[in-house]
């Protein structure tokens, strides 16, 4: 994109720096910005293709602090998109005519939620069957552990995922599969955006949800392209107890890297007479991670295994994603040398098993521990499920809630938001689009009256692609609860709704700033600041 | 009052031919019904009504008709007439079949067994004709037929065969592809035909050639061999191309969807929710030119109400069961069929299930839409004139007007108010209940 040209017709503003890595520290770092390098140059492409189809939409978020996700804070800033870009942050960005604002004055604006593990029926409505496949295992794996907890033994779900050999035909095969991308995805195909399930996850901020390992964008009324990214993850099984599981494994990774090194080398040679290198044993999923386009996703939550999957990533020189890693805190620096990522739920409560004289059991540092080690950390909620409308708490809809909790245990807020957005961008390989709020990244972000990770928020309004999608006091779950302030209210009725063509300065900004705190949630609100955090968590944490 | 020169004027000359009646007597059958009101869908209510029948057809309608003598006249002034329900999606009648995926050149006459009770009943109702569909929710399970319940044999009873394309499409990869694949084979039919047809063109081109080069050879030189030759060539040729071209003939299972892209049927496009319908869009916006109408089941907590103003806005006929729906997650009463009338969407209700029941309490069900919200006059015409477009026989049924088919239901009263009963029925210019002296 020609980011002069745009810089140069906005005046001043802010020019947020692409500093992705900046949540996880050393090694981790450099690896990550390559690989959404990567990511964003092929985005660029796509890009210019869309470029001039139809006429330009604006649609800004006025006045809210914008908690970039970068680590900056703006005060006051306005957030401009274009056709569902971010066209410009700062708090001098001049508006073009015709575009629909969002008045966010005195409240605070985040990238939108990226939710790992989410129940298909966000994306798929109502007659969806209600867990994908990936997270019905989740659950079997929690239901299995709390049965064998119960009848003191240990417990496994063997994942069927090393058996089913995956060899491929065809290099050519191979390039293909990778184009056809995400426009033929069977997720576009039975996207609801009708969903009241979806309504439900924007309603807990959550803009992007994992449907059984596709990005899906949560666009309300219309269909097509909303997958982001469908094949970003290849699960594995990895479990001391099952060695010759552990045994393919590796012998897969073996034949598969020798191909590569092969196919490397030949292609050097540029040979013409010389024959390709066999493909004979070589894996699909394997080759995918070898050639980092793919992550390889493992459940895993034992020391042994987690020692095990670091040790095999460091070998073959791949990142690998570990769902679960309770027990990771017992060897961070090994998880951390890998490079791993670490989706964890924050709320695990596990006791030691006895028999053992290691550490062992679950930490509620566990991702504070983790996370100093250098482990990119995710956190995803304990169920899937979006069916239980919150009772439980322990559903979807409390993923910044379970991120708070990994604060609780000493995680900073920054990391804290970094593991519901940045880091399962990532993970799903679309941190080229969503999980900051930057210059060029889709326009997908929430509107709240509080500290995300602060108990009490509500998100206000959610944004996807540059359009408002949610807004709390027209959606029948929460308006009751807490109504935003009047004159609050009164003003956004009026910028909120199609508001064509007019451009009202947003009047006595100052005033409403004022009249947000007080009949809000009182101290702590819009500052974004770990204080208040703390104190509310010791209230939930008692019982868990 | 202009309209009674023209009655009379049309009484004295009309001798109209008898040929659609099930009575199928000889001579004139006239008769007038005077009522105390008419829906007649196309003109609102009208009171003081008189209604010519002859030949199972309505002669004319209007307000305080005089009626020449001699004319029988049936009197019931506390009567309501209006024309007779139609239900244009069901399977009432028919036996649980095995569900079709992909059957789109059968339909279920066969199904159909006359002398049924259940036809009898229906008329007790008031229902005159109706649209029976193949059994299947996915896929394509066929095309419907539609029949009026009257009849000793199936061809009696039968009104037109194949009136509509079942369709149902679901937000899913395979649903799209089933529809989409479809029309791909007609696609590849026409590939076909287009290039049997340049083969015929350049065969008949090259006989042409051949035939007259011969016949030029013929004059200048006379050897009886090549005479010989070209009496062989030309039958030959004669015998390979044919003077017109022939077409070869379609698979059947492809030919329903030629019949949809070049206008000679109409497709009903059966959706589950409001996602689907933008799913639909999405697969039909390629063939701009099948003519396709909407069905969709209301479940309680189904959020069409969602996609309201964009079909308001194509102005689509839906065909919906006669239902209040919950917001979903809530308690909160919607009246879609209602909310879709006021977009301007064409409203064609059926009863809500395809049970006897269902059938009995229809107008009570459509009744209680209309004390929700819905508009009266849509509400009548949803039951009769819009089912009667769905199955494309809006021109013969489904309103009171002269050159109609004679389906009229007599109430007592309103027929909306629940306490009406259903006092005579008449199909196609002849009583099939009640008690008419």
């Amino acid at each position: 994109m020609d980011r002069s040209r745009t810089r140069h017709f906005f005046g001043i503003s802010w020019v947020v720096l692409f500093t992705l890595g900046l949540v996880a520290p050393g090694f981790s770092r450099g690896a990550a910005r390559l690989l959404d390098d990567e990511d964003e140059k092929k985005e660029e492409e796509k890009q210019d293709e869309k470029e001039g189809e139809e006429d330009d939409a604006y649609f800004a978020v006025v006045g809210g602090d914008v908690i970039t996700g970068t680590g900056a804070v703006l005060r006051g800033a306005t957030v401009l998109s274009k056709n569902g870009v971010i066209e410009a942050i700062g708090s001098n960005v001049f508006l073009p005519e015709g575009t629909e604002t969002l008045d966010a004055g005195g409240m605070s604006v985040y990238p939108g939620l990226v939710a790992l593990n989410a129940s298909s029926r966000i994306s798929g409505g109502l007659l969806a069957a209600e867990a994908p496949i990936v997270a019905g295992r989740d659950i079997l794996d929690h239901l299995n552990e709390s049965i064998g907890r119960a009848l003191g033994g240990e417990s496994h779900v063997d994942t069927p995922d090393n058996r089913r050999g995956d060899e491929i035909g065809d290099w050519e095969d191979l390039q293909g599969e990778q184009e056809a991308g995400a426009k033929g995805s069977k997720h576009n195909d039975s996207f609801d955006p009708f969903s009241p399930y979806m309504t439900m996850a924007l309603a807990a901020g959550i803009t992007t949800a994992d449907q059984s390992g596709a990005a899906v964008k949560l666009k309300r009324g219309e269909i097509g392209d909303v997958v982001m990214n469908e094949r970003n993850l290849v699960s594995f099984s990895w479990s001391t107890e099952n060695p010759s599981g552990i045994r393919s494994l590796r012998e897969k990774f073996r034949t598969t890297q020798d191909y590569l090194d092969k196919y490397r080398a030949w292609e050097e040679r540029g040979n013409k007479d010389e024959k390709e290198p066999p493909k004979k044993g070589v894996d699909r999923s394997a080759l995918r991670v070898l050639q980092n386009r793919s992550l390889a996703r493992f459940r895993a939550n034992d020391r042994e295994d987690l020692l095990g999957i670091a040790r095999f990533a460091q070998e073959f020189g791949f990142r690998p994603v570990i769902d679960g890693c309770r027990e990771g805190w017992t060897v961070a620096d090994e998880l951390g040398r890998a490079g791993a990522y670490a989706i964890i739920i924050a709320r695990d409560r596990r006791p030691k098993d006895e028999s053992l004289v290691r550490p062992g059991g679950s930490k509620i540092e566990n991702a504070a521990i983790l996370h100093r080690h250098g482990v990119q950390i995710a956190v995803k909620a304990f169920t899937t499920s979006i069916e239980s409308m919150g009772i439980t708490g322990r559903d979807i809809l409390h993923l910044p809630v379970e991120a708070a909790f990994a604060v609780r245990g000493g995680l900073s807020n920054e990391a804290a938001l970094a593991a519901i957005t940045t880091v399962p961008a990532r993970i799903l390989g679309v941190s080229q689009r969503v999980g900051t709020l930057v210059e060029g990244k889709d326009c997908d972000l929430i509107v709240t009256d509080g500290d995300i990770l602060h108990y009490q928020t509500f998100v206000q309004y959610a944004v996807v692609s540059g359009k408002l999608v949610y807004d709390k006091e027209k959606e029948l779950y929460f308006a009751h609860i807490r109504p935003r302030p009047e004159g609050i209210e009164d003003e956004l009725e009026v910028e909120a709704v199609e508001d064509d063509g007019e451009e009202e300065p947003p009047e006595g900004d100052g005033e409403d700033d004022g009249e947000g705190d007080d009949e809000g949630d009182g101290e702590g609100d819009g500052e974004g600041d770990g204080e208040g955090d703390d104190e509310d968590g010791d209230h939930q944490d008692d019982d868990s | 009052m202009t309209m009674i020169p023209k009655a009379i004027g049309l009484l004295a000359l009309t001798v109209l031919p008898s040929h659609a009646a099930p009575r199928g007597e000889g001579g004139s059958d006239l008769l007038a019904i005077r009522v105390g009101k008419a829906e007649t869908i196309s003109q609102g209510t009208l009171e003081h009504v008189v209604i010519l029948v002859e030949g199972g057809k309505i002669v004319t309608i209007g307000e305080d008709l005089l009626i020449e003598r001699g004319i029988p006249i049936l009197e019931r002034p506390d009567w309501t007439a209006m024309p007779g329900l139609v239900s244009c999606h069901t399977r009432i009648g028919l036996e649980k079949s095995t569900s079709r995926s992909f059957e789109p050149n059968t339909n279920p006459k066969r199904e159909v067994y006359p002398r049924q009770k259940v036809w009898k009943e229906l008329l007790e109702l008031g229902v005159t004709t109706l649209g029976l569909v193949p059994e299947g929710n996915s896929g394509v399970p066929g095309q419907a037929i539609a029949i009026r319940p009257y009849g000793d044999t199936i061809d009696e009873m039968l009104l037109e065969e194949d009136v509509y394309l079942k369709m149902n499409l679901q937000s899913s990869s395979s649903s799209k592809a089933i529809i989409r694949d479809a029309f791909g084979k007609v696609d590849t039919y026409n590939k076909k035909v287009a290039k049997e047809r340049e083969k015929w063109e350049k065969a008949r081109e090259k006989s042409k050639k051949k035939s007259s080069r011969s016949r030029s050879k013929k004059s200048k030189d006379d050897d009886e061999k090549e005479g010989d030759d070209k009496e062989k060539e030309k039958a030959k040729s004669t015998e390979e191309v044919p003077k017109e071209f022939v077409p070869p003939a379609p698979d059947a299972k492809v030919q329903p969807f030629i019949d949809l892209r070049e206008g000679r049927l109409t497709a009903m496009l059966s959706i589950r929710k409001a996602g689907d319908y933008l799913h639909l869009l999405d697969v039909m916006e390629e063939e701009e030119d099948v003519k396709w109408f909407l069905r969709v089941p209301l479940r309680t907590d189904i959020d069409l109400y969602e996609v309201a103003d964009r079909l308001g806005e194509r102005e689509v006929l839906a065909v919906l069961n006669t239902r209040i729906t919950l917001q979903a997650h809530s308690r909160r009463e919607r009246n879609i069929p209602a909310e879709l009338a006021r977009t301007g969407v064409h409203l064609a209700l059926t009863p809500e299930s395809d049970r006897m029941s269902s059938y009995e309490e229809w107008m009570n069900d459509v009744g209680h839409l209309v004390s929700r919200g819905l508009e009266r006059e849509k509400a009548l015409a949803a039951v009769t004139q819009e089912p009667a477009r769905a199955l494309g026989l809006d021109e013969q049924l489904g309103t009171l007007d002269a050159g109609k088919d004679a389906n009229i239901v007599f109430w007592d009263g309103d027929p909306l108010e629940p306490a009406s009963r259903v006092q005579a029925v008449m199909l196609e210019g002849r009583f099939v209940t009640g008690e008419v002296d």
